[in-house]
């Protein structure tokens, strides 16, 4: 794929991703085929920033783990009061890190 | 495959671990099968939460007052039901070396997003917690 194209992706989409992924998607875009590159501009990526907002104001529901897909989690959470306050606080730490690594499983779904 | 089952087994081991030690703690601290507060909720707002009183319903469970358990928090027969069969699904899948319950679990999350199951679920879950705040956990 162009490079122009692919830097134009990575800089309005760095931010949905782990830093040391940026890499490797970048090399996988270039080598993809130019036919896919409407599929993979117009994919929606969970915003870290916004699951990180919902997980301090309705983490103890679970509702932070619903949005970004993980419902199994999400269900615990919301059967324990998250997880006794504890899981609750534990996940606003982890929440940004659990969306990258869901959005990195979204891309990856195209980019192999 | 094999990791993120493992994985899996052992977050949900953990946490189901963690119930029982809750479970004890909440049995052996109160005979009566009294308060027993942890709810983050609960301490801010001071509004039970959608699942608030389930470890009295659970112990409750526990001594056999069927009737009581429904009355405190209907969700304290999912949450026993998940805290002791659970460990045993674990075991199981572990010594047969399968993954039935990984398998089990991804099946369940994909039945749980869709709306038509996801949408009465939620407003069930809505009026149990309307509920909980009328009986003033």
């Amino acid at each position: 794929m162009d490079a122009q194209k692919v830097d134009m992706f990575i800089m309005s989409n760095g931010k949905f991703f782990e830093s040391h992924q940026i890499m490797g998607i970048r090399e996988r875009l270039l080598a993809m085929d130019d036919s896919k590159w409407v599929m993979i501009s117009t994919i929606q990526f969970k915003d870290p920033t916004v699951s990180l907002i919902v997980s301090i104001l309705a983490g103890s529901l679970g509702i932070d783990r619903f949005i970004i897909g993980d419902t199994g989690l999400g269900v615990g959470k919301l059967l324990t009061c998250g997880g006794l306050g504890i899981w609750a606080i534990i996940d606003w730490f982890l929440i940004q890190g659990a969306t990258r690594e869901k959005n990195m499983e979204k891309i990856q779904q195209f980019l192999y | 495959m094999i990791t993120e089952r493992n994985r899996l087994y052992f977050f949900l081991f953990l946490l189901c671990l963690g119930g029982v030690a809750w479970l004890y703690r909440g049995i052996s601290s109160s005979p009566g099968g009294g308060p027993v507060e942890a709810c983050l909720i609960k301490h801010t707002i001071k509004v039970p939460c959608p699942s608030c009183g389930s470890t009295r319903s659970v112990i409750a469970l526990t001594k056999g007052n069927f009737i009581e358990a429904l009355k405190i928090n209907p969700l304290g027969y999912l949450v026993a039901a998940i805290v002791f069969l659970t460990p045993l699904w674990i075991i199981i899948d572990f010594t047969t070396n399968r993954k039935t319950l990984f398998l089990f679990y991804r099946k369940a999350e994909t039945f749980l997003k869709r709306p038509r199951y996801a949408i009465p679920l939620v407003i069930l879950m809505l009026m149990n917690w309307v509920w909980n705040i009328s009986k003033g956990l």
